[in-house]
Parts: structure tokens; C-alpha cells; sequence
């Protein structure tokens, strides 16, 4: 027969009290825990949000900047600005007479300038099998049944 | 038996209740009141700000990728009145740097921020120079260290800021000017393409501007989306070729006297415009001076928004016509007897020069430039009907459609007008009585040079947008003639050339070309001295890779398209040729027999 102990007595005041600063304890660093998690997210969240602001306004300068030196040098390179350069070294206008001219197989100057790739025309893709034909029973009954009488009895929004 | 200080905790427990209720009454107050939605809009205020984003402005290139409009930064100078801390260094500094006046300025910095009757924030200058901003940002630094060292509050810039903004740059200055246009960017909401290439294509230029919640939240910040800049063009234009052809139009003018000009290069095959150029010139970069540049109706662009009778260049049309009905050959004769025609024994028509050229073949009137000869072509041969079935077939009459903005077109007066009569046929056939512009003539006569097929003339031949280039293809409008008589007019008039030792030719090729004198019409008819001269020419003969027509209207050194206007077509084709790379004759001749 199994014997069966009895506790004659009350734990003692201390240690009650003991046990609930813990459980108050392990309560506020929890607590604690999910707040530095939580400020921790909202902090990083912020920074990113400051950080894409930021990285938006260097876009932006960015692409001034390069607007800017685009403009520069195309104004270095104006017609005005080479023919000066090549007057001051020394070259003058050709006669065509004085020419002379080679032949280059498969040049032509005046080709097509590319700056992008050509227009792509994006064609629908039509399946060839209908999606009538691969329907289930039910995806049938959705479709036409259960819609129809949506619509009869005035339900969806 | 209640436990001690309890009514000191009840009463605490009721102050507190009541000011939580208090808080809570407030709150339904607040939100339920006439102010709510007053105070609702102003705290919107504080979330951000709503922007209208805008696409950069395409850029447009010329043929070989050179650019000619492009994009670039200048900086709106302004007063943020919440800074400003000294607005007596704000007033010096924007007087002596921007050239604004001192008094006002200061006056503008000196309002009181918190005077919610005046604007917060003042625009002192835009589009104002990046050096000048560079100075500012100096002047800003110094005053910045010169506090620092003194602990004073002064002198400050604070308050005085600066933003960026777009705006259109032409790089190459005045070069086709004509062609391109300007953007009227001064006020953004507004700014749009005016004239040439900038309005004919401003919805692609200008690209979709968006709107985007600029949040100061910064948990609600995003990346800002995608905004795809305008569609860019590369034209059809060789700078080089303009730059030429601007060049020789200014020297002509100023040698000539005349009043103004046009040239225009185009390549038969395609209907492309390799170079248009158009008096008087001016610069797009500096916009807001167009109307000293173009008083009245100057026309922007002469080549395509001017009409003026053509005179002899005119023939050309009427003999194509001729040829291609098989009315004539170019050794069909005609007698000019006495110098003059007789149009329905009540009108006569006189010879350029009043005299009497006796017998000659087609060939030679249109060597002598003969109006009795053409005359007799259009009334007795062509008539009413053919002639201008062929008029029309040529293009005049409407618009030849060119992509650029500002066409004019001038209605033929045909038959079926109560006010034609059968001496608009004799003076139409030479180039009198009829209005045409320079793009129309050059159309016309491309038609000629390219074996009777008449192409589109246009100046676009790429568009650039999202990434993808679309190539636009030549078009043939039609056929007015056949290839056949294309080609005999182009032999006619290449034999013309030689045989008169124009000064128009230029050695080594062989060049078709017709001179055109037009009288200017007055109210009491042709009674003024003052001509329109011109020259309308193509390329080598047998094989045109180019048409090139010059207008000079009313030059003084000579009133005779001969004399003016055929040795400016000399001087452009023997440069045109060296920048086309076209070798002479000869030479072409044994590289295509190799």
C-alpha cells in the first residue's frame, strides 16, 4: 500500500513572497523584452524610413548632377566649340576633289542611331485549349450556379 | 472593519475617475464640434506634403546621337521666413549675387513669421545659375564660421534657401532653332513645347507627370515610384549638315541683302530633312526674347510656315507633267515668235526678259527659263483638268503633313472657283498666281529625284520611350509621275544646267537644278521691283542622294534667282557632298564598277 505524505505545514512567508517578486520579476523582463524588441523594430523601421528619404533627395541629386554634365558636355562638344578647335588646329573644309575615297564594305554612315533596344510587340498569349474545356464539375457550378443565384438574390457587393 | 487611509484612496480613485471621464467628454467634444474638420485639414498639414512629380523633358538628339535639347539644373531662390534670423544679410547678399533690389528684399525678410496673413515663404529669384548658388553656399559658410568665432547670432543667411528645378537646355545654341523650337519652361504648371519639334511632339516630350505623398512620417516613408521620363527623339537632322547649311544661309543673306531665307536639305529616297534652316535665327536658350526676334508675323520657321509664289522653280511641276502625259518630249519644239503668249487673245505673257527666243525644244525652255514656252505647255497641251491633277498629285494645295508644328498651306484656286480664269493656268504653270512653302516645293521636286515616288517629308526618325526605340519608316505618299519621265526631266535639266554653265554647278557632279525669279504680288498687282529668288536642285543626276532648295526673299545685290540664289546652292552642295561623303562622279562611277 502506497503511503501518502501530508504536508503538515504552510510554506513559509518569505518564501511566498519570494515566489511572487520572481513571477513579478519574470513578468517586467518580459514585459522589458517585448518593449526593447518592440522600440528596437520601430527604431530601425524609422531609420529606414529616414534612410529612404535620405537615399530619395541623393536620387534626386543624382540625377541632377548627371542632367547637369549631360548638358556640359554637350555644350563641349557643340559644333561651334569643335569647329573652333579644329581651326586652331589648323584643319580647314575639304574639297571634294581633293578626297580620296576608299570604299569600306558594310558601312553606312548613315545608319539607324540605337539608343534602346527596338519595340517589342507584346502579344497576348491565347491558350489554345479554352478554359471551358478544362473546368471541373465544380469550378462549373461556382462559376454559373452559385454566381447566377448571387446575382438573383441581390448577395455580393 | 475597512482598512486604514480607505476615504483617502476613495477620493483619489474619484479624482482620478472624473478626470479620465473629463478627458474621454472632451475627446467625443472634440471630435463632434463645428472645428473638428478645421482641425483635421491643419493636422493634415503636418503629414506631408502632395507633389506633382515631373518627368524629366525627353531629350532630343540629332541623327548621330548628338544632342541638341537636353535637361539641366537651376535653383529657385527663396525666403523661409521661420529661419530667418538677420534679414539685413539676407537682403545684401541676394542684392549683390542675384541683382535683386535691396529694399524689397529686406522688406520681404522682415515680416514677421508668425503673421499668418503673409505668405511663409517668398521666391526671390528662379532659374537662377548654379555659380551663383555655389556663392551663396560660400557666403552662407562664411558668415556660419564668422559666428562660431564670435558667438554672436549675426550675420546669418538662415532663411534664405534654394531648390532645384528643371529646366530646358539647347546646347548647341541657335543651331536649328527653327527646327526644334523652345519650351517655355518659366512656369512649370503651364510650360509647354512651342513651335517646331518641341510642339509637334510635346505630350511625348513632356512624359506623364505624377501625383506623390511626400509623408513626414517616416514609418509611412516609400521609395519614390518610378516616374519614366519623357520620350526622347533623334531627328532626322545631321548637325553638321544644319550647321553648314545655317552657316551658308547667314552668308547669303548678309551678301545678298536680303530680307530673309530658307534652305533646306533632304534626302529623296526617304523623305528625310537633313538640314532646314530658317531666318532670322535665334537662340531657344533665351526664349522670352522671341518676340524681338520674330515681330509680326515673321514666320518662326520660313521653310515650313511661310507661302510665296515660287516663279520659274515652278516649271519643274509643270513639265514633269507634260512629260509623264506623253504631251511632250524633251525634243518636242515650240516657236516663240514674237515673246509673247496671248492666253484667250486677252492676256499675254511676256518672257523673263521680254524678248523672243524663236524656235526651241522643251529642253531649252527650260534652259531659258521660257514662261510663254510653259505657258503654252499648261493652256494648250496640259489644260485645265491635267494640270492640276498634277498640281495636286504634287502635293500643293494641302499640307505635306511634316512633323513639325506651325505648316502654313495656302489653297490652290482651282477651275470650279468663280473667281479662276484661264490665265491662273498660264501664270500657275510658271510659277505666278499660285502660293506654295519651301517643304512643299521640296516634296514635290523629291518626287522628281527619287523616280517619281513622292515620300513623307519628316524630321523624327527614332522615338525613345520606356526603354524601347520604335524606327519610323519612310513613307511613299504616291506616285504623281512615272519613273520614266522623272528621270528624262532630271536628264533635261542636268543637260539645262550644263549647257547654260550655271554658276550653281559644282565640279565633278552632275547636278539637276532650276532657277526661280517670282515677282512679289502688291495690291495693284506685280508692280514692285522686289523678287523672290531661288534655286531648287538634286543629286548626282543619276543616282540623287540629296535635294537642296534655297529661298532668298527680296535680296538687293540682284533681283535675278541666277545671280543669287543658284551661287548659294553651289556653295552648299559643294560642302554637302564632303559631309554625305558622296565622291564625284568619276570616282562613284569606278567603285560601283569594282
Amino acid at each position: 500500500m502506497k503511503k501518502r505524505l501530508l504536508q503538515a505545514h504552510k510554506q513559509s512567508p518569505w518564501r511566498v513572497q519570494m515566489q511572487w517578486i520572481g513571477l513579478f520579476l519574470l513578468g517586467l523582463v518580459l514585459v522589458s523584452a517585448i518593449t526593447g524588441v518592440y522600440l528596437s523594430i520601430s527604431a530601425q523601421a524609422a531609420a529606414a524610413g529616414r534612410n529612404i528619404q535620405s537615399l530619395n533627395y541623393e536620387i534626386n541629386l543624382i540625377n541632377d548632377e548627371i542632367a547637369d554634365l549631360t548638358t556640359d558636355l554637350a555644350a563641349a562638344q557643340s559644333v561651334e566649340k569643335m569647329m573652333k578647335r579644329a581651326k586652331e588646329l589648323g584643319f580647314r573644309m575639304l574639297d571634294p576633289n581633293e578626297a580620296v575615297y576608299i570604299e569600306v564594305p558594310g558601312l553606312d554612315p548613315y545608319a539607324e542611331l540605337e539608343l534602346a533596344p527596338p519595340r517589342v510587340n507584346v502579344l497576348q498569349e491565347t491558350p489554345l485549349i479554352q478554359p471551358t474545356y478544362k473546368s471541373s464539375l465544380w469550378d462549373w457550378f461556382v462559376s454559373n450556379i452559385w454566381q447566377v443565384s448571387a446575382e438573383t438574390t441581390g448577395g455580393g457587393n | 472593519m475597512r482598512p486604514p487611509f480607505y476615504s483617502r484612496y476613495v477620493i483619489i480613485a474619484l479624482v482620478l475617475g472624473l478626470l479620465g471621464l473629463g478627458i474621454v467628454v472632451q475627446m467625443v467634444r472634440i471630435n463632434y464640434s463645428t472645428s473638428a474638420q478645421e482641425l483635421i485639414d491643419k493636422s493634415a498639414n503636418y503629414q506631408g506634403l502632395e507633389e506633382t512629380v515631373y518627368p524629366a523633358r525627353g531629350t532630343i538628339f540629332d541623327r548621330s546621337g548628338y544632342i541638341l535639347a537636353t535637361n539641366q539644373i537651376a535653383y529657385e531662390v527663396g525666403i523661409d521666413l521661420k529661419f530667418v534670423t538677420d534679414p539685413e544679410s539676407i537682403a545684401f547678399s541676394a542684392a549683390n549675387l542675384l541683382d535683386l533690389d535691396y529694399a524689397e528684399v529686406f522688406e520681404m525678410a522682415s515680416t514677421p513669421a508668425s503673421d499668418e496673413s503673409e505668405n511663409r515663404y517668398f521666391v526671390l529669384a528662379s532659374y537662377v545659375e548654379e555659380e551663383k548658388i555655389i556663392e551663396l553656399q560660400k557666403l552662407k559658410d562664411s558668415y556660419a564660421e564668422r559666428r562660431a568665432e564670435q558667438k554672436t547670432i549675426t550675420p546669418s543667411l538662415s532663411g534664405l534657401v534654394w531648390t532645384a528645378m528643371e529646366q530646358r537646355s539647347y546646347p548647341e545654341g541657335d543651331l536649328a532653332s527653327n527646327v526644334l523650337g523652345f519650351y517655355n519652361y518659366f512656369s512649370r504648371e503651364t510650360a509647354q513645347g512651342v513651335y517646331g519639334v518641341e510642339e509637334a511632339y510635346n505630350r511625348l516630350l513632356t512624359g506623364t507627370p505624377e501625383e506623390v505623398f511626400m509623408p513626414n512620417d517616416p514609418y509611412l516613408v516609400e521609395e519614390l515610384p518610378k516616374i519614366n521620363p519623357g520620350a526622347s527623339l533623334v531627328l532626322t537632322i545631321d548637325r553638321d549638315i544644319q550647321a553648314m547649311v545655317q552657316d551658308e544661309l547667314a552668308k547669303a543673306i548678309e551678301w545678298s541683302g536680303a530680307e530673309g531665307g530658307t534652305i533646306i536639305v533632304a534626302d529623296p529616297e526617304t523623305g528625310e530633312i537633313l538640314g532646314m534652316s530658317s531666318s532670322p535665327f535665334f537662340d531657344p536658350n533665351k526664349y522670352w526674347a522671341y518676340e524681338e526676334t520674330f515681330p509680326g508675323p515673321t514666320p518662326y520657321n520660313r521653310a515650313v510656315g511661310d507661302a510665296y509664289e515660287p516663279g520659274s522653280v515652278f516649271k519643274v511641276i509643270t513639265m514633269a507633267a507634260a512629260l509623264d502625259a506623253g504631251l511632250v518630249e524633251p525634243t518636242t519644239t515650240y516657236t516663240d515668235s514674237s515673246g509673247v503668249y496671248w492666253v484667250e487673245n486677252t492676256w499675254p505673257i511676256y518672257n523673263w526678259d521680254g524678248g523672243a527666243w524663236g524656235e526651241q525644244t522643251m529642253l531649252g525652255c527650260m534652259q531659258h527659263s521660257l514662261n510663254v514656252c510653259l505657258a503654252h505647255v499648261a493652256v494648250d497641251l496640259l489644260e485645265e483638268d491635267l494640270f492640276y491633277d498634277y498640281v495636286q498629285a504634287f502635293g500643293f494645295g494641302r499640307s505635306t503633313g511634316i512633323d513639325l508644328a506651325g505648316e502654313a498651306n495656302y489653297p490652290l484656286r482651282l477651275p470650279d472657283n468663280n473667281q479662276w480664269v484661264v490665265l491662273d493656268l498660264a501664270t500657275n504653270s510658271f510659277g505666278q498666281g499660285i502660293a506654295v512653302t519651301p517643304i512643299q516645293m521640296v516634296e514635290a521636286v523629291s518626287a522628281i529625284a527619287n523616280d517619281g515616288k513622292m515620300m513623307a517629308p519628316h524630321i523624327v526618325r527614332s522615338v525613345v520611350d520606356e526603354g524601347q526605340q520604335y524606327n519610323v519608316a519612310p513613307q511613299v505618299i504616291s506616285s504623281p509621275v512615272s519613273a520614266e519621265a522623272a528621270r528624262t526631266l532630271t536628264d533635261m535639266l542636268t543637260v539645262a544646267m550644263e549647257e547654260e554653265a550655271s554658276s550653281a554647278l559644282v565640279e565633278g557632279y552632275s547636278l539637276a537644278g532650276k532657277t526661280g525669279t517670282a515677282e512679289i504680288p502688291t495690291e495693284l498687282g506685280y508692280t514692285s521691283t522686289q523678287t523672290n529668288t531661288s534655286f531648287v536642285g538634286w543629286g548626282p543626276s543619276d543616282d540623287p542622294k540629296f535635294v537642296v532648295y534655297v529661298w532668298l526673299e527680296k535680296p538687293t545685290i540682284s533681283k535675278w534667282g541666277s545671280e543669287v540664289a543658284a551661287p548659294v546652292f553651289h556653295d552648299v552642295v559643294k560642302k554637302l557632298v564632303v559631309l554625305m561623303k558622296i565622291p564625284p562622279d568619276v570616282i562613284r562611277h569606278q567603285l560601283s564598277s569594282n
